[in-house]
């Protein structure tokens, strides 16, 4: 993806400092998907697909009118349609615009052991660099949404980019540019921070959802894909939003404490038979004394 | 095959400096086909454990090669570590000698050797070893397995994911400390060791010393001698 | 459409029903929606199922399939009942206070007066306006004639209105039409709602609380749209369910204003355009009547089409089809030209004069019956769209030829080889095929008219692929050689073909915008406006339709278009976003029929005196000073005519004013609307059991119209619908749609699935009293059982987008059955709409 206007500010993989660290822009960017105004037309399926040039696949009607159970490495964006009954017994469909969610903390790129496979640039956007990629899947791991999908031909790990080529020129994200209804928006975080809430007061206030909130979980920093619910406190009803979604505390663990524990585990094992070494040396070799046949 | 049989005949004249076959060509090779694997599995490993270390799957044809081959060379290396069970699992079994020579072992770290009790083919920390590797290799393998068809695991069950990580993290230290005492051992500590495993040949002063039960049970005849 | 798409979003509460704007218009939906993000504005949708429409709303409400009338007259009686009416509207802009005729009786028994049970037809004569004056201060008037008895055998003579129409302003009188409105409605109280539609009362209660609260304490502010869409036009009743939502609006004071109206959301991108252009049997270009035999000569058919001013004396009415003969002379002058005489009438006789039915379904019978001997089908699959689809590959098979324009090889051009047909048979059928590879929408130019009645204009965007050819350009081709045919041979009455204007610089591919030109008119002589000294010279295009003459010195196609492509070019293709008012008028913008107006009856925005009801959202008023109505949207209306004369809002209604009650011959079926149960339907009529049905509904009677009723095992509604995945029959061929919705499928609700032991994506038979269906399951929670008169009652749903041809149905993937196989053929007596909503079936596993 270009790089000229994305200075990289994390880099997965890597040793020593990244380019883009600690540089502050004027603005992170951000995709506001208003999940009370989504109809669930899959536009954004379509321009996703478009955009990015993948071709049809085969799919398999399974009782929804879901695309396919979840993405796949050729297709980031997925509607998840779910029949949810309500307290008051009657039923809703909540339809919430599946994708990588661009974490402020990325799981995927924490869990990533290939230099430069995963980058987070300094607008917030979190890209998967293929060339880099070594296919090791353990960004599955590391996130929280299970969002990245394996491309077994080539054996690289792909998901949305939010469209980091399209943002890069200037241009909105295609998934925001396909939507019929305006139930998604793209700018700063501030700015649709801002719209999010509004909306969200908006739907408290004039429309009875009492419960309705934002979808920005501090549990990974904050997202670059933010969502407005009518029930902010369950948001497992769309299609399994985490409630509170984290980096499982295995990855960060292994990427971090178990690493130098286990680090200088290793380095331990070598100083100490080194030190066995100039301590006790070789063990020496007994001839026999007065067994069997004694010295030669 | 559990045990060495073949004690080969002497190049010089005289019992004292024969030798003694102490590994076949079988167990030679399925030794080396495990080492050889294992430490590309830890080559590569260690490059995806550690941004620090990544520069090693530089060296084994890139990042992208590492990943395709590190998991067939841990099958690989799994499927020598059943051959070497099969082959000596009857002698790994703990015997009262060994019982009697891990109280003791502390004397034998600190080349004390004079009064340890005498053991078999192998000796307790030979054991230790085995097992290690044996065990370790058994986790390593489920638990790579679900590291290599991570998407296979359903999203509902992925605490499975996430204990494959763990497991396959822990197994492999286990089997790294291991691994670098058994190097350290076979090459400096116990000369004479690396040999055996290359020509598979020792001296009988050697196992005398070493490992006096199996030399006596050798020479007692209890084993064909040439 | 009164309104448009972009005027959604001046609405303050807003009905869906019938319609499911979410998914088959989601481009026109982002105003509903915006609607409720700027205005708070409340959606209701009223559904059989619960859509992706629904899941945007405030309130959805589960109906039966088929009984919106029910439902709307609730909302009627609820209206009315808590006074939540505008009253000054109500009195001044319908005809909510004439009275009607003595005689004229309501259907307490399901029956209106003068209903014949022979013919199954009314004589509606009765449905008239008493003539007289102030009624309010006179005692009601029994001095009417009687129409006299028509002498058997002959058809009775036409009754027309009274040009002076007896009113009551204090809307008192027993028979003024609100109080037969009261009456009618007042039968439909919220029980009996619950009755038929199933809607539990409460529920009931809250939608109609919500949806009138517009009009609490009188207050004329707020306004309310209603969105609908074939969900009410495919019924056995459909026309009269719109008529339930036109009076509801009218009675709320919602038509003519922003953010009101009656929206239909037409479910193609052309067929508005379709409709305008006289796309039906019984009408011309721009809404004219087609002749009948009984118009002998062109001063019998304008008279009989032009209607004269009716209403009370006081009051001004513009009765703007009393200009029909303009038109219709233009009309004439348009297809005829120089052929077209003041002394041939005009070439009057080279209409052809329509005798009787010649709508969708009645076509097919003729072929079933074999007296149609061959059809041309462009841009539609006439086998796909039903109804009884069976019926129609059955009719086909007896043609001696079908010409299928067309740009996938479809069910109807593949009849011959539909599931079932075996080589035996396929040896057997004789029907000559030909399939032109036609364009599609991206290979050719011209205009689409859409919803909001905009014409835009748009470009090729792609050469046509290999031998295709535009659509155009192939019926040009077959018209010059059947013209050429007839110039060799003669025939029996060859001057209307020989005669016809062909004006187009190249015939053989006449240039859409020729014809668009041809549609707006041109001047024929040099023409003088007396009041301003304009003048337009000979040949040159009119600015509008202002300029018709009926003395043969002008031309236009389609008047209603006049003024889309005039001297200063195609209007069609301007795309101005500039929208001073901020209503979303864009008066830039392409260009909207009529006169670019995009609110109709916009008139009606501005109380008695010309004062905007809603001063937040002026769309037009009257200008003191200048005398003259101004505004941000064209005036619908005659500009100068002050509100002191009273003139109604509604110009193109013989009485200025909106009607509430349709007198005469509007409606074949009731001057008012009542609910009648489908033709097949799980209940008897809860209001009259003994005429459950709508009485004037003929059903056909050839072997293929067969009939369900509950007694046969018959007893799970079906209704029928599109997936916003796919459009029509079409994107089966587009393996991106194919990929989104891949397999036919029927939604079954999951309580009707357990009884039945169906599971999700189990394989299912759907039958009716005409075939079978086969599909996957969709279990699911949005379709609930019903009970309906304490009876429990199932629906499903099936959409429509299979069949036995498209990329999935190649490939064996689907069960190749055709939804339409299941429905019945069975009409609209008004507008012909075939009722494939709310029919019966048996469902089983397959």
């Amino acid at each position: 993806m270009s790089q000229a206007t994305l200075a990289i500010r994390k880099i997965s993989g890597h040793a020593g400092p990244a380019p883009g660290e600690g540089v502050e822009r004027d603005y992170q960017v951000c995709k506001l998907v208003d999940t009370t105004t989504c109809i669930g037309c899959k536009a954004c399926e379509v321009a996703c697909l478009e955009w990015n040039g993948y071709t049809f696949t085969d799919t398999v009607f399974d009782n929804s009118y879901q695309t396919m159970p979840q993405t796949a490495w050729n297709y980031w964006n997925l509607i998840k349609f779910n029949e949810h009954e309500r307290e008051d017994g009657t039923v809703t469909l909540l339809m919430r615009k599946d994708q990588c969610m661009h974490c402020a903390d990325p799981g995927c790129l924490a869990a990533c052991p290939a230099d430069g496979a995963i980058v987070q640039y300094t607008n917030g956007i979190v890209d998967f660099q293929q060339e880099n990629c070594i296919g090791c899947g353990y960004c599955v791991s590391g996130c929280p949404f299970d969002i990245p999908k394996f491309n077994p031909a080539t054996k690289k790990m792909f998901k949305c980019t939010l469209c980091s080529d399209r943002v890069s020129e200037g241009l909105e994200p295609a998934c925001i540019k396909s939507c019929p209804t305006g139930c998604l928006h793209f700018g700063s975080k501030d700015d649709m921070k801002d719209l999010a809430e509004t909306r969200a007061d908006q739907l408290r206030e004039n429309f009875g959802f009492e419960k309705a909130g934002v979808y920005d979980p501090a549990g990974v920093g904050g997202t670059g894909v933010i969502y407005v619910l009518h029930d902010a406190t369950n948001p497992e009803a769309y299609g399994g939003l985490p409630k509170d979604p984290h980096i499982p505390w295995v990855v960060r663990f292994w990427k971090g404490p178990a690493k130098w524990i286990g680090n200088l585990a290793m380095l331990g094992g070598i100083l100490g038979v080194t030190l066995h070494y100039l301590r006790y040396g070789p063990k020496e070799v007994h001839p026999p004394k007065n067994e069997n046949g004694g010295q030669p | 095959m559990s045990t060495a049989q073949v004690v080969s005949s002497g190049r010089t004249a005289g019992e004292t400096d024969g030798r003694i076959c102490r590994y076949t060509l079988g167990e030679r090779v399925h030794h080396w086909l495990g080492a050889f694997t294992y430490v590309y599995c830890l080559i590569t490993g260690l490059a995806f454990w550690s941004p620090y270390m990544f520069w090693l799957a530089v060296l084994v044809g890139g990042g992208p090669t590492a990943r395709f081959w590190h998991p067939w060379f841990g099958l690989a290396f799994a499927f020598s570590m059943f051959w070497m069970f099969k082959m000596w699992h009857r002698d790994m079994r703990t015997t009262d000698a060994d019982r009697r020579w891990s109280k003791v072992m502390k004397q034998y770290i600190e080349n004390d050797d004079q009064n340890l009790p005498p053991v078999g083919r192998f000796n307790y920390g030979q054991k230790l070893f085995f097992w290690l590797m044996f065990y370790g290799v058994i986790l390593l393998v489920i638990s790579g397995l679900g590291l290599w068809f991570v998407e296979s695991i359903p999203w509902s069950l992925r605490w499975l994911r996430y204990t494959a990580v763990t497991v396959h993290v822990v197994a492999a230290l286990a089997t790294i400390g291991g691994f670098i005492i058994h190097v350290y051992m076979g090459t400096a500590m116990v000369r004479g060791g690396f040999t055996s495993i290359i020509r598979g040949e020792v001296t009988t002063t050697w196992a005398r010393t070493h490992h006096r039960l199996w030399y006596e049970q050798i020479m007692s005849g209890t084993s064909r001698k040439q | 459409m009164t309104n448009g798409w972009i005027d959604i979003k001046n609405a303050d509460m807003m009905l869906v029903m019938g319609g499911n704007p979410a998914e088959n218009h989601p481009c026109g939906f982002k105003w509903a929606i915006e609607a409720k993000k700027t205005r708070n504005a409340k959606l209701i949708v009223v559904d059989p199922r619960f859509t992706r429409t629904a899941a945007t709303s405030d309130l959805f409400l589960q109906i039966r399939a088929g009984a919106d009338i029910a439902f709307l007259g609730g909302m009627l009686h609820y209206a009315i009942e808590t006074n939540r009416i505008a009253k000054e509207y109500l009195v001044n802009y319908t005809n909510a206070a004439f009275i009607v005729k003595d005689g004229f009786k309501l259907p307490e028994d399901g029956l209106y007066s003068g209903f014949d049970a022979a013919s199954q037809t009314y004589d509606r004569s009765s449905w008239n306006y008493e003539e007289g004056n102030d009624a309010g201060s006179a005692a009601p008037s029994h001095t009417a004639a009687k129409a006299a008895a028509p002498a058997p055998g002959t058809p009775p003579p036409l009754p027309l209105l009274p040009a002076k129409v007896a009113y009551d302003l204090t809307l008192q009188h027993p028979r003024c039409v609100f109080q037969l409105l009261r009456q009618q409605y007042s039968r439909y109280t919220p029980e009996m709602v619950e009755r038929i539609t199933g809607i539990p009362k409460d529920h009931f209660l809250k939608a109609a609380d919500l949806f009138t609260s517009i009009r609490k304490d009188g207050d004329m502010k707020k306004v309310a749209t209603i969105m609908y869409a074939v969900g009410w036009t495919q019924h056995s009743f459909g026309t009269q369910i719109i008529r339930t939502a036109a009076i509801l609006q009218l009675l709320l004071g919602n038509i003519g204003r922003a953010g009101g109206g009656v929206n239909a959301l037409r479910g193609h991108s052309n067929i508005q355009g379709a409709t305008d252009m006289g796309g039906v049997f019984d009408s011309l270009p721009g809404y004219l009547k087609v002749p009948n035999p009984t118009d002998v000569d062109l001063a019998a058919w304008l008279k009989r089409i032009t209607p004269a001013a009716s209403k009370p004396a006081p009051w001004d009415s513009f009765n703007y089809w009393s200009n029909t003969p303009k038109f219709a002379v233009s009309y004439l002058k348009a297809f005829f030209g120089d052929a077209a005489t003041k002394e041939n009438d005009f070439a009057y006789q080279y209409m052809p004069k329509v005798d009787r039915n010649y709508s969708w379904t009645q076509i097919w019978d003729n072929m079933y019956r074999g007296s149609v001997k061959g059809m041309f089908a462009f841009g539609m699959n006439g086998v796909a769209i039903g109804p009884d689809s069976q019926k129609n590959i059955d009719a086909l098979k007896k043609a001696d030829f079908l010409v299928v324009g067309e740009i996938y090889p479809d069910e109807t051009s593949e009849f011959w080889k539909s599931p079932g047909i075996n080589p035996e048979e396929m040896k057997t059928i004789n029907t000559t095929v030909y399939r032109l590879p036609c364009a599609g929408f991206a290979e050719k130019d011209g205009s689409m008219t859409n919803s909001a009645r905009w014409l835009q204009w748009k470009n090729v965007a792609v050469p046509t692929p290999g031998d295709c050819r535009l659509d155009q350009d192939i019926v040009a081709q077959i018209f010059l050689k059947v013209r050429e045919l007839y110039q060799k041979d003669g025939g029996k009455f060859p001057d209307p073909i020989l005669n016809l204007t062909w004006p187009y610089v190249n015939a053989q591919h006449p240039a859409l915008g020729d014809l668009a030109k041809e549609m707006n008119g041109k001047a024929l002589a040099d023409l003088t406006d007396p009041k301003t000294q304009v003048t337009i010279k000979k040949g040159q295009q009119l600015p509008g339709f202002a300029w018709l003459k009926d003395d043969g010195t002008t031309s236009c196609g389609i008047w209603i278009y006049s003024g889309c492509w005039t001297e200063a070019g195609n209007q069609l293709s301007r795309r101005g976003t500039e929208d001073p008012s901020g209503q979303g008028i864009y008066q830039n913008w392409s260009w909207s029929w009529p006169a670019n107006r995009r609110v109709l009856y916009n008139r009606a925005s501005c109380d008695p005196l010309g004062k905007p009801w809603d001063a937040t959202r002026k769309q037009v008023w009257w200008n003191e000073s200048a005398q003259l109505w101004v505004g941000n949207d064209v005036p619908d209306f005659k500009p100068d005519s002050n509100p002191k004369d009273h003139m109604g809002p509604f110009i193109m209604n013989a009485e200025g004013v909106g009607r509430i009650f349709a007198p005469l011959g509007l409606f074949a079926d009731g001057p008012l609307p009542e609910h009648y149960e489908p033709i097949e339907s799980p209940v008897q009529n809860a209001l009259h059991p003994n005429q459950s049905n709508n009485p004037v509904v003929k059903k056909l009677k050839t072997a293929a119209d067969k009939y369900a009723t509950p007694g046969d095992g018959f007893n799970i509604i079906c209704t029928t619908y599109r997936l916003t995945e796919h459009y029509h029959y079409w994107t089966k061929n587009n393996q991106m749609n194919v990929q989104l919705i891949p397999e036919a499928f029927v939604e079954i609700p999951v309580e009707l699935a357990a009884e039945l032991g169906i599971k999700g994506n189990d394989k299912v038979k759907v039958t009716s009293a005409r075939s079978y269906y086969v599909a996957k399951a969709f279990v699911t929670k949005r379709i609930k059982p019903m009970t309906i008169d304490g009876k429990k009652v199932y629906q499903i749903g099936i959409p429509i987008h299979q069949g036995y041809r498209g990329i999935q149905e190649d490939e064996g993937k689907n069960a190749r059955t055709i939804l339409n196989r299941l429905t019945p053929t069975v009409v609209d007596p008004n507008a012909y709409t075939p009722e494939f909503k709310g029919f019966l079936v048996k469902l089983e596993k397959a």
